[in-house]
């Protein structure tokens, strides 16, 4: 990792070098003291007298944690405090540009010092952190991925709030959803929540030489191919641009069309099935030196599309192995005319207040018949549809009583809802799927399965057909 | 290198500087005729790290055990002869109460408390300070809870 701020330095440095391979960069100063007690650059006198003076600043620091209340502290604070105050510290020592000077500074320095130095390194870093935040912020991707738009818009203000640079600047504290092209997972504190911002925003400016019609019509299609609500899950959305963007390239569109024609998509299929390993791999660089150069990325873009170049190239080789690109390149399929649309209009719901009071009238009731009547004459809405089976106020038959009076679109949203999982990257049809079931100990959906499956085998394929021309967007039922 | 074998290796200062730091204290307590020996004092230390290690705890410097005397030798329970005895049962009891009140009291208030009790309804008793002191871990912990379950009731 490169820092900016370099620290002016006259320490002779011993001409006897450390191997980085030996080096932790999460414990960057108890490596750097083994190893250089072992090659002799640092005498077992001085390292002692470092975690002596460590010790010192430790007691400040619980005494601080403390507000001067109480000499002592759980083995756990105070092995929190500890680390704190080594990841400051190796903050510091990580700055140099070799191990040697780093060690040539530990020889000379105070630790008191280094500490201090250490600190305000990471103010600095949390500063930066927040200025990429709200730059990430002003840039948002106007799409419904609920993992993008929480990571940015509920969790990284958490870090941005609760950071403590004192007593927990290891701790990276946020729980981040949305997943980056290329992450460092090893990294902790601020140094992570940096990288992941300078990374997103990268990943952000990628995304924005992209019309928001073609953001969203890959996002759609990306849902469609496999079979999933794209809105809830964990995925990278510049993976799906960049690639889609390089596909184009190969079949002789522009880099900024990532819309693939069925024609286009047989090319790059049979140009990538027929091609060997290595030629494979010399056109997907070509095609990505191009990308860049189309677009004009800039250099920290450039590098960063560097490093992604090789999960392409990987991902590209596997599908040509397996004999499919059809889940790799996202691609213009045909949409069908629908049959029906289906709106879910949250102004069609009850209130708290009228649901539960409903489902007391339906509790109270000990008529079947009555019950199912009651339900298809006060509920029209999806939510409330859920929230009445969830309330588990029927029982046994009553269920089934209920679905019977569905129609085929009604039980093919229930379908979508219940076989989530196995409509998910399952090539199955729809009758097998119903015959096997699914997994679930929800009781509304374990009659459901019932239901379904004493149906005729023309009953449920009218139902399967119906329920793939549902898009889940259009049934947003979280 | 371990990170924990480290913290618990050191002293701040040298084992003889506590050694001497807590017979110091016998110019303060001499006029009740508590004084603590060279060897008390060692026998003191190696009582308090094991008391430390056995509930989990880090303290650098010897406040907690100077307190300790200062505030104890004045109680008119303490004699000469149990007088290192009371001193390593009080440190335990002390490390307990800390642990048992999550840190959420000060060591000066704790203390005071023990003091209270002992020299009050205990009447000098370590037994029954350590009974009265379970009482009100029980307490604590049972008021935490009341404020845990309050709070998120309001959530």
């Amino acid at each position: 990792m490169k820092f900016d701020k370099k620290p002016n330095y006259s320490n002779p440095i011993s001409p006897i070098t450390i191997e980085q391979s030996r080096l932790k960069r999460n414990q960057y100063l108890l490596s750097l003291l083994q190893e250089g007690q072992r090659l002799g650059l640092i005498t077992s006198q001085r390292a002692y007298q470092i975690q002596l003076e460590m010790m010192q600043i430790l007691q400040q620091l619980i005494q601080q944690h403390t507000q001067g209340e109480s000499t002592s502290v759980s083995s756990e604070t105070a092995q929190g405090l500890m680390t704190s105050l080594m990841y400051a510290i190796d903050t510091y020592t990580l700055l140099f540009e070799t191990p040697e000077e780093a060690i040539a500074h530990l020889q000379d320095e105070n630790m008191k010092d280094i500490y201090s130095k250490g600190v305000e390194l990471l103010r600095h870093y949390f500063e930066e952190a927040k200025q990429l935040y709200r730059d990430v912020k002003k840039m948002k991707l106007d799409v419904p991925v609920d993992a993008y738009q929480m990571t940015i818009d509920e969790s990284l203000p958490v870090f941005m709030k609760h950071y403590d640079i004192i007593f927990e600047a290891q701790n990276t504290m946020a729980s981040i959803d949305y997943p980056l092209a290329i992450d460092d997972m090893r990294l902790r504190g601020v140094f992570y929540i940096k990288q992941y911002l300078e990374r997103l925003q990268l990943e952000t400016r990628f995304c924005r030489f992209f019309h928001q019609q073609d953001v969203m019509y890959m996002l759609t299609n990306f849902g469609n191919i496999n079979r999933i609500n794209y809105q809830i899950e964990l995925f990278n959305i510049f993976e799906l641009m960049i690639n889609n963007a390089v596909f184009s390239l190969l079949s002789g569109g522009e880099a900024t069309d990532v819309r693939i024609s069925e024609i286009q998509f047989e090319q790059i299929n049979q140009m990538l099935t027929a091609s060997p390993a290595n030629q494979r791999t010399k056109l997907i660089h070509e095609a990505v030196d191009q990308l860049q150069e189309d677009l004009q990325t800039d250099q920290a873009l450039t590098d960063y599309i560097n490093l992604y170049r090789d999960e392409l190239v990987q991902r590209v080789s596997n599908a040509a192995e397996v004999g499919s690109f059809e889940k790799l390149i996202i691609r213009e399929v045909n949409e069908r005319e629908k049959s029906m649309v289906f709106k879910v209009n949250e102004n069609d719901r009850m209130s708290d207040l009228q649901m539960r009071n409903f489902v007391d009238r339906i509790l109270e009731s000990d008529s079947t018949e009555e019950k199912v009547q009651l339900i298809r004459r006060h509920v029209v809405s999806l939510h409330d549809y859920l929230d009445l089976l969830n309330a588990e106020c029927l029982f046994n038959g009553e269920y089934e009583a209920l679905f019977a009076t569905f129609g085929d679109v009604e039980l093919a949203i229930l379908a979508k809802i219940v076989f989530y999982e196995e409509l998910r990257e399952d090539k199955r049809d729809f009758s097998d799927i119903v015959a096997v079931g699914a997994e679930t100990e929800t009781e509304w959906e374990v009659h459901y399965i019932a239901f379904m499956q004493q149906l005729d085998d023309t009953h449920i394929r009218a139902v399967g057909d119906l329920m793939y021309e549902i898009n889940y967007e259009d049934i947003s039922f979280y | 290198m371990n990170l924990f074998d480290m913290l618990n290796s050191h002293q701040l200062s040298q084992p003889s500087n506590t050694v001497m730091e807590l017979v110091h204290l016998n110019e303060k307590t001499k006029e009740r005729d508590l004084v603590l020996t060279p060897d008390d004092a060692k026998t003191l230390m190696l009582s308090r790290n094991k008391i430390l290690r056995d509930h989990a705890r880090v303290e650098l410097s010897i406040g907690v055990l100077k307190e300790l005397i200062e505030v104890f030798s004045a109680s008119p329970y303490m004699n000469r002869d149990h007088y290192v005895d009371t001193l390593n049962d009080l440190q335990e009891i002390f490390y307990y109460l800390r642990n048992e009140t999550e840190d959420k009291i000060g060591d000066a208030k704790l203390i005071q408390q023990m003091n209270d009790y002992y020299n009050g309804p205990c009447g000098g008793s370590i037994e029954l300070l350590r009974s009265k002191m379970e009482e009100l871990a029980e307490k604590f912990r049972g008021d935490i809870t009341l404020h845990h379950s309050l709070f998120e009731g309001y959530e």
